[in-house]
């Protein structure tokens, strides 16, 4: 083990005990028929964690605490998932969260080398237009989903990662300047405006309008960064300018809204309780109803709302399990988010691919929980790691592997691609 | 539901709240721990002028005059964006980034070299040393 065995061990025997506080919780209030169906949870819940604790020293690692993290929310969410409209394992979701446990390995072995990275650019650009053309061909455009018999993937959210990764890479492209006319360009910010326009306009033609801050998000904190690099200049006068124009397209868009934007975006929820502010209402009644400490796992009604355990999750959360609960799991995400500011990346790479998955949890996060709260319009964007949905949760551990790699980098030259012949390598010696 | 079950799910949820704790106080454990792996893997090296030394506390230092640069030497003959510093498997680089008056490593003019330590390099009428880091003035 790389890291300090000591806090190692502390930081495995909190995290054990916080899931056995819920399961304790789980046990005494929980609305269950069957004591087999709590033990059945309890041994899920205890034996991934074990089994993660086991398996995470072998990866090399001088951080843990993401992994750690990473581990207490996933598995507070198999018990909340566990849990709605009565208690028993959730089997389906309790698999997608193992699938993003090994998606967050991937991403942190795939993402540690960002030299290596750098040189695998292209494929980045190849994989966001493989993943756009998908989305053309086979979602159609009122869709955003692929049916597989049982199996339903959303092509976009996979395209997050790979735009996180693109915004890093062309960070150091920023001294590569072009003298086109009497303008000095970086053709990299050219690729990437093109492709984040390309996704915006794919997300409006899908529907997907909820994604898109999200999409903006990223985007505009490899920008930001990319201004603050340091062989990057770029006046205050032009970041305004930007700043202006972004507002300006912003406010176009929403009074050219198509009709059903149009809807949500003016919905009165409580004069239209069973109509378009259904779900909304549902969840405040909800939430209200819950309290501090909920009416008990598996008590709530908002169970029989559509999109219970994904839309507003927070909402039937909050209903069941209380408030409190509810904003410990927002603080849970928050503190991953906050760990880069913590322990800051040794590279500019790093820092930018880091504020990128941020971005994206943090919007993400903020848009659900407004949004079930009517703070804001519905968007049915999902929180990280809670909601239910594979390719949500296996975008949502890779992007959180793109944080460990973050904080356990590698700075080795990458191996060349072409094994040197006998003859070069004599040439070379010579 | 009564007073127990309540107070019960209080606690439960106290185990949460120092479980978060405790993985925050790991994270700034990990920050010590990490920041003394890496003075380590770049060898505890520092650039150090005649009355200030400058940790090289990421893979990538810029040098120059601008405000925006890591390491900032306030003097017109040291350009904007004078020279990066790398690292890359233990070793540091030096790479001239378009200067008007050069990079000299020891007295020679170069475009990029990996440094040793003790070696002079001089940027316009600037010289700093690079040595191994020393826990006084550190800036």
């Amino acid at each position: 083990m790389s890291g300090n065995k000591c806090s190692y061990i502390f930081s495995a025997i909190f995290v054990l005990l916080a899931h056995a506080g819920m399961l304790l919780n789980v046990f005494l209030n929980g609305n269950y028929s069957d004591l087999s169906d709590v033990i059945v949870l309890a041994g899920a819940v205890i034996g991934l964690d074990l089994v993660y604790f086991i398996i995470m020293p072998f990866f090399k690692q001088s951080t843990f605490t993401i992994d750690f993290l990473l581990l207490l929310v996933l598995n507070m969410s198999v018990i909340f998932q566990s849990c709605f409209g009565g208690v028993h394992l959730s089997l389906k979701h309790y698999i997608t969260c193992i699938t993003a446990l090994i998606a967050c390995r991937a991403g942190y072995l795939l993402c540690r080398n960002h030299k290596w990275l750098q040189m695998q650019k292209k494929y980045f650009y190849i994989g966001i237009g493989v993943l756009m053309l998908v989305i053309v061909t086979l979602t159609g455009s009122r869709s955003m989903w692929i049916y597989l018999g049982p199996i339903t993937l959303q092509p976009s959210e996979f395209i997050k990662p790979l735009f996180v990764l693109a915004c890093a890479t062309s960070i150091t492209e920023q001294q590569k300047k072009h003298k086109i006319l009497c303008f000095h360009v970086v053709y990299e910010n050219f690729a990437l405006m093109g492709i984040t326009a390309a996704i915006c306009l794919l997300q409006w033609w899908c529907r997907d309008l909820g994604s898109l801050p999200t999409f903006i998000g990223i985007y505009a904190c490899g920008f930001l960064l990319r201004i603050c690099y340091p062989k990057a200049k770029f006046s205050k006068k032009k970041l305004i300018g930007a700043g202006i124009i972004l507002l300006a397209v912003a406010v176009i868009c929403m009074k050219f809204a198509p009709a059903y934007v149009q809807e949500r975006l003016h919905a009165d929820i409580w004069n239209d309780i069973n109509g378009n502010g259904y779900q909304q209402a549902q969840a405040l009644i909800g939430i209200a109803n819950g309290g501090w400490f909920g009416k008990g796992p598996g008590y709530g009604f908002l169970h029989n709302v559509f999109a219970h355990e994904n839309d507003i999750v927070f909402a039937t959360i909050s209903e069941e399990w209380g408030l409190l609960y509810a904003l410990m799991m927002v603080l849970a995400i928050l503190i991953i988010v906050m760990l880069p500011l913590i322990n800051p990346p040794r590279s500019y790479f790093h820092s930018t691919m880091a504020a990128g998955v941020c971005a994206a949890f943090t919007v993400q996060m903020a848009l659900n929980i407004f949004g079930s709260c009517n703070m804001i319009p519905f968007t049915g964007v999902t929180i990280p790691f809670i909601s239910s949905g594979g390719s949500s949760l296996m975008t949502s551990g890779f992007m959180t592997g793109m944080l460990v790699a973050s904080q356990s980098p590698v700075f080795k030259p990458p191996k060349p691609h072409k094994k040197l012949s006998s003859f070069n390598l004599r040439r070379q010696k010579a | 539901m009564d007073s127990l079950k309540l107070i019960l799910c209080a606690v439960a949820a106290a185990s949460l709240d120092i479980c978060a704790l405790v993985l925050i106080l790991a994270a700034y454990h990990e920050r010590n721990t990490g920041n003394k792996r890496w003075n380590r893997m770049t060898s505890f090296m520092e650039l150090a002028d005649y009355n200030t030394s400058y940790p090289l506390g990421c893979d990538e230092i810029l040098i120059g005059r601008h405000a925006s640069a890591d390491i900032r030497l306030p003097d017109l003959s040291v350009s904007r964006y004078h020279a990066m510093l790398t690292i890359s498997n233990g070793i540091w680089t030096i790479t001239d980034i378009g200067s008007k008056s050069g990079v000299f490593v020891n007295g020679n003019l170069v475009k990029q070299t990996q440094l040793r330590e003790n070696d002079m390099i001089t940027l316009g009428n600037r010289r700093l040393i690079f040595r191994r880091r020393s826990d006084v003035n550190v800036r």
